[in-house]
């Protein structure tokens, strides 16, 4: 049985007069992210609207280019995302000497992103991809105090506002055929348009993000079209090993089974938690990932169901032995840190920082996603972590849920729209949440004291289509527990977002 | 008394402390790189073979470099490598049609290595860029437009110019950036007659950073020359496959000290590439080269080895 293509992504014919959109686009990328004045993350971009704009589809149509069988493909993005935070109640803020408390005064966040994929065939069965990417950025209290529910997903953690140029991506990817029947892979960004077979072996090796591999679900992978929250992206409790910007090196492998999927991936993971540079020793530090997939067709709709489980193995310090080596030593405070630290003045609480060696992190989740008709769909992420360990990668969050459900706009004679509604809960360990009430600090949260709960997000967009290349979408965004912590929040939040693809 | 000695005494010594510093500046850095690849589809490693034709279509290039030594310093008295050693990569993508390419060029240095130290009244920090400590830096890239002007495709003499926008990205202290936008205009040359072919260069780098006078340090406006030439000999029967061997010299000199020998960059490469030679399908270049640097002043250095992959598509209707 095949695997279900997405209904979302259908290739068809091409109109013609797309060339003047395509100068359109990027005159206005070029402005916008030229204007001065910006959590890493690394959203693996779905796959494009056959209908939508594109310079492939531009060139099929002419004669150009093979776009069933290619030999090389270019995709480009543009996504621009303004947030306002309105003022909320919070009876204390960085208290202590503390320093990661969301400022309960109304803010504004930005983030621009600009982004090319090359995909080029090397042999049969190996292909390139190289993506280049411009970000400008501004996080809402320097993406300080919220622990899982961050309200923009392209937020770098070593993001600016002056653009910086990177390599988000450069990998190889080898598939080796073993026979069942033809699947076709359509033309999109990181994908050549070829025809693999549905027993296959596919190795992965290079500079890409986990996302990339792991954890896909065909509703909510691209963030850039959906929603904005960072708690859909992918389970909030997964600390996948990456940069500061959600990238690393590494490699994985897939065997493809007819309808079932077994992946295993190893990442490297930063030098410090949280930061940019990291240790390449892959056999002695490094995070692992292993999940299996089951694609099924349910009453006439697909679906899809993944358990993921995961083990990293980082230098990062634990709960129990921060708060241990403090009430042992009060010398080993927040305030005192002679290595690395994250700044806290807080000469009265525990820190990360004394402790700091070699650990373990595990976790596992499942991650289910079913089209209930043909242009609606609804999916749900589960995720537990141990929660002994601070945040190496990704967020703080131990334990996570989301669920929620998008839909596309043929349903009202409007094809390209995007509109959808989503819940996630993310919730902290008990060791966890004793450091954080002492005043301690891990990457994002701390705010010197803490009332234990859940931080939850609430969220409802619309994305409007526009002359076929562009999305325009409005966002608003209902947070509570900021931080883990009951006693700040509840938290408003209204975005909007301009996004382009071609 | 003896108190106003020891305020004259004290005041003498932080004067002769200020004068010292202010004698040792410190040099910022700049993009060090003399090796200016060529543009995606190009042929040669630095020249352009001029030879753009067909309906659209384009090139993929991958090349990757290593330069020994490309910036050391002296005084006099000390001498050592402020860049030692430099290993980038340079992905590239390119579209033309007929006779027009436009083109798209990102350096990825994947080390730049160097010493720190003190030469002429300059303080110097070495560079410390590597994959892990810099996992996904981007140099300047560059974008770039080329014509040939005069002459067909496989002319024995073609003409074209060409201009590049450099954009500024990156830390000066990693000697991969001069922090400023730069640009290039060239006048380019190639040619085929038989077994014989050739390409060459003329042009201005527009360079705003003027250092001087810091040792090897950029120095504003400069010219830059070229040329290459080689045998092209068929392989195989069918023709289908090439070889391409030659050398190429290139390098760059400031106008402000015109082929001043503190001021040139010279440096030759032996150079070979494989080769497709048909015309309505992709082919695949491999390239090898193997220099040193001439005159190895002003970034170029004293040995260096690239190599390169390229995919090109003429898409010449037959």
């Amino acid at each position: 049985m095949r695997a279900p293509i997405n209904p979302f992504f259908v290739r068809s014919s091409f109109a013609a007069g797309r060339l003047v959109r395509l100068i359109c686009v990027g005159f206005a990328g070029h402005v916008l992210l030229a204007s001065p004045l910006a959590r890493a993350q690394a959203a693996p971009p779905a796959g494009h609207e056959e209908e939508a704009f594109d310079l492939m589809n531009l060139l099929s149509h002419h004669g150009l280019h093979n776009i069933e069988m290619e030999s090389w493909n270019l995709y480009g993005q543009f996504t621009y995302i303004s947030s306002w935070k309105l003022p909320f109640q919070a009876p204390y803020t960085n208290a202590n000497g503390s320093i990661n408390s969301l400022v309960p005064d109304y803010e504004r966040s930005f983030t621009g992103t600009f982004t090319l994929f090359f995909g080029l065939k090397l042999w049969p069965g190996g292909e390139a991809y190289f993506v280049p990417e411009v970000i400008s950025e501004r996080g809402l209290s320097q993406i300080r105090g919220l622990g899982s529910s961050i309200q923009n997903f392209e937020l770098q953690k070593s993001g600016s506002e002056t653009p910086q140029l990177y390599r988000a991506r450069l990998f190889l990817r080898q598939t080796f055929g073993f026979g069942g029947h033809d699947v076709v892979k359509t033309s999109d960004p990181m994908q050549l348009g070829t025809v693999v077979k549905s027993r296959r072996l596919v190795l992965t090796a290079g500079n890409y993000t986990f996302l990339d591999v792991f954890d896909r679900n065909n509703l909510t992978w691209d963030p850039r079209q959906t929603f904005f929250n960072m708690a859909f992206m992918t389970h909030s409790s997964w600390d996948f090993a990456a940069d500061a910007r959600g990238y690393s090196w590494g490699s994985a492998i897939e065997l493809y089974w007819d309808d079932w999927a077994l992946r295993f991936g190893r990442m490297a993971s930063p030098q410090h938690p949280n930061t940019l540079p990291l240790d390449l020793r892959l056999w002695k530090y490094y995070g692992d990932a292993l999940e299996l997939e089951h694609v099924h067709v349910l009453f006439g709709q697909p679906g899809a169901v993944r358990i993921l489980g995961y083990r990293n193995y980082e230098v990062t310090g634990r709960f129990d032995e921060a708060i241990a080596a403090y009430q042992a030593d009060p010398k080993q405070n927040a305030g005192a840190c002679t290595s690395f630290n994250y700044g806290s003045g807080n000469f009265s609480a525990p820190d990360l920082c004394w402790v700091r060696k070699p650990n373990q992190k595990l976790g596992i989740g499942i991650n289910v996603e079913q089209f209930v008709a043909k242009n609606v769909g609804v999916f749900f992420r589960g995720m537990y972590s141990d929660g002994k360990t601070e945040v190496d990668a990704y967020d703080p969050a131990d334990r996570s849920l989301s669920v929620g459900a998008v839909a596309k706009g043929a349903l009202w004679k409007r094809p390209f729209d995007v509109t959808g509604v989503g819940f996630g809960m993310a919730w902290i360990s008990k060791v966890h949440a004793q450091y954080l009430a002492m005043g301690g600090i891990d990457g994002f949260i701390g705010d010197g004291n803490l009332r234990q709960g859940a931080e939850g997000v609430f969220e409802l967009f619309y994305s409007v289509n526009l002359l076929t290349a562009i999305w325009l979408a409005a966002d608003y965004q209902f947070l509570w527990g900021p931080g883990f912590n009951t006693d700040r929040g509840p938290i408003n939040i209204i975005g909007a977002k301009v996004h382009a693809e071609f | 008394m003896l108190s106003s000695s020891r305020h004259a005494l004290a005041s003498v010594i932080l004067l002769a402390l200020s004068a010292r510093a202010q004698a040792q500046q410190q040099v910022q850095g700049f993009a060090v790189e003399r090796f200016y690849s060529s543009a995606p589809g190009a042929g040669w490693f630095a020249m352009d073979t001029l030879d753009m034709h067909g309906r659209l279509g384009g090139a993929l290039s991958l090349t990757v470099g290593y330069a020994r030594n490309p910036m050391r310093v002296t005084d006099g008295s000390q001498r050592f490598a402020v860049v030692s050693d430099q290993a980038i990569t340079a992905i590239g993508a390119a579209l033309t049609y007929d006779r027009w390419r436009i083109y798209l060029n990102f350096d990825a240095p994947f080390a730049i290595k160097g010493q720190s130290g003190t030469a002429g009244g300059y303080s110097f920090t070495g560079p410390s860029v590597d994959l892990e400590s810099n996992p996904d830096t981007l140099s300047d890239p560059r974008l770039g437009v080329d014509v040939r002007i005069i002459g067909g495709p496989t002319s024995l003499f073609r003409l074209g110019a060409g201009a590049q926008l450099i954009f500024p990205n990156g830390n000066r202290s990693d000697y991969d950036t001069d922090g400023t936008y730069r640009g290039m205009v060239r006048l380019l040359f190639a040619g085929d007659e038989g077994l014989f072919t050739y390409a060459g260069q003329l042009g201005v780098h527009l360079r705003p950073l003027d250092d001087s006078p810091a040792p090897e340090s950029p120095r504003g406006r400069e010219l830059l020359f070229g040329v290459a030439a080689g045998a092209k000999l068929p392989v195989g029967r069918s023709g289908s496959l090439a070889v391409i061997v030659g050398p190429e010299v290139f390098g760059a000199t400031a106008f402000q000290s015109f082929f001043g020998s503190n001021s040139t960059a010279l440096e030759g490469l032996l150079t070979a590439r494989l080769e497709g030679t048909a015309e309505n399908r992709a082919q695949l270049r491999v390239k090898l080269g193997a220099g040193a640097g001439i005159n190895q002043q002003f970034g170029a250095p004293e040995w260096r080895i690239v190599c390169g992959i390229e995919v090109f598509n003429h898409n010449q209707v037959q």
